[in-house]
């Protein structure tokens, strides 16, 4: 690329009032050169103002669609707004945009579409509880047996996409748990997936998109949006 | 069978009865025309089989049935299945849109708050 890429982080938030001023002064400051989009997930707290007080832009859902729904309305907005990559940072604190640089390079130097920070490519400190683990270890190893491909860190909500991906996904991406069945889609669509390694922080504030019932549906529903990525024809 | 015409009589005056009030709601446009065919289709299957008892017993003895009454629920639960994963599918295609409906709103209502601000700053100029 001949003029420097433009790349906005998009911030999914639902109810983040808390941990959002962190967050924002934190890419701020250790990432100077994006643009950031904060998408409101149909939130009841004062995340929207707080965005708007600290200048930047913000898309509002009516209603709380979750955070597949949220990313999506980023990726039509960074298509629409002629951004070159996109990325999916989480409001609560846990991702440390100290190491946007690592992410984008990849993407920036051609060699991906789409770029996962992971916490697991290399010891990195981060002890998930058990249940997370088994979960990751089976997802993983969906993903190994769909692609013969190993990503380790499946549910990593830190990720990097270039253009063409978010062009696809500004129309057809998971409503929920875009984790395992999205990456199947992502390859299956030719585009090529790298893992960078990252260091990840406990939640700041706020609460988790998942809850316990949620936790019980995820492997019922990513086993079976898996196996649909597999089978589906790429678009 | 005779034991079996009184629970002819008020399955059949059931259905013709609930047969009368789909019809009504299409009326009063409270029920569209499309949900209403299953309905009214599915009332007649029971009027029918409620009423004419050769048939229904035909029809048992064609499925294998233990007696006549289960045949008329069957058919009845088979209608009730049918109807659900039918409501399923419209439930989900429904959420699919609204899904989409929301995306777009915000960001239309993004894109107007951005043209207000900046049409008001002309305006101060």
């Amino acid at each position: 690329m001949t003029s420097p890429a433009r790349v906005l982080v998009i911030i999914p938030a639902h109810n983040e009032e808390d941990s959002l001023p962190g967050t924002l002064a934190e890419v701020r400051s250790k990432a100077p050169g994006v643009d950031i989009l904060i998408v409101d997930d149909g939130s009841r707290d004062g995340t929207s103002r707080i965005a708007r007080e600290h200048g930047i832009q913000v898309v509002r859902h009516p209603v709380n669609l979750g955070v597949g729904g949220a990313l999506q309305t980023g990726f039509r907005f960074a298509v629409e707004h002629g951004y070159d990559i996109g990325v999916q940072l989480d409001a609560d604190g846990q991702h440390d945009p100290a190491y946007l640089n690592v992410l984008l390079e990849p993407v920036l130097k051609g060699e991906c579409e789409v770029s996962i920070g992971s916490r697991y490519v290399t010891s990195t400190g981060y002890k998930a509880p058990l249940n997370r683990r088994l979960g990751m270890l089976l997802f993983s190893g969906v993903v190994k047996l769909a692609l013969g491909k190993t990503i380790t860190d499946t549910t990593s909500g830190f990720r990097a996409y270039a253009r063409p991906v978010m062009q696809v996904c500004q129309h057809d991406f998971p409503k929920d748990f875009p984790d395992a069945p999205l990456l199947i889609t992502f390859a299956r669509n030719g585009f090529r997936l790298v893992e960078v390694p990252v260091v990840m922080r406990e939640r700041v504030a706020g609460q988790s998109f998942y809850t316990l019932g949620k936790q019980l549906y995820y492997p019922y529903k990513n086993l079976l949006a898996s196996l649909m990525a597999l089978i589906r024809r790429p678009v | 069978m005779a034991f079996l015409s009184r629970t002819q009589i008020v399955v059949a005056v059931g259905a013709v009865l609930l047969a009368l009030y789909v019809l009504d709601l299409v009326r009063r446009r409270r029920l569209s025309e499309e949900y209403s065919l299953l309905w009214v289709l599915a009332t007649a299957v029971i009027a029918v089989l409620g009423f004419s008892t050769p048939l229904l017993v035909w029809i048992t003895n064609l499925l294998g049935m233990m007696g006549a009454a289960s045949t008329v629920f069957a058919f009845g639960l088979a209608f009730a299945v049918a109807m659900l994963l039918y409501l399923s599918i419209k439930l989900s295609r429904l959420g699919f849109e609204n899904h989409t409906l929301t995306r777009d709103l915000a960001l239309l209502r993004h894109e107007l708050d951005e043209l207000r601000t900046r049409t008001s700053g002309e305006e101060g100029k």
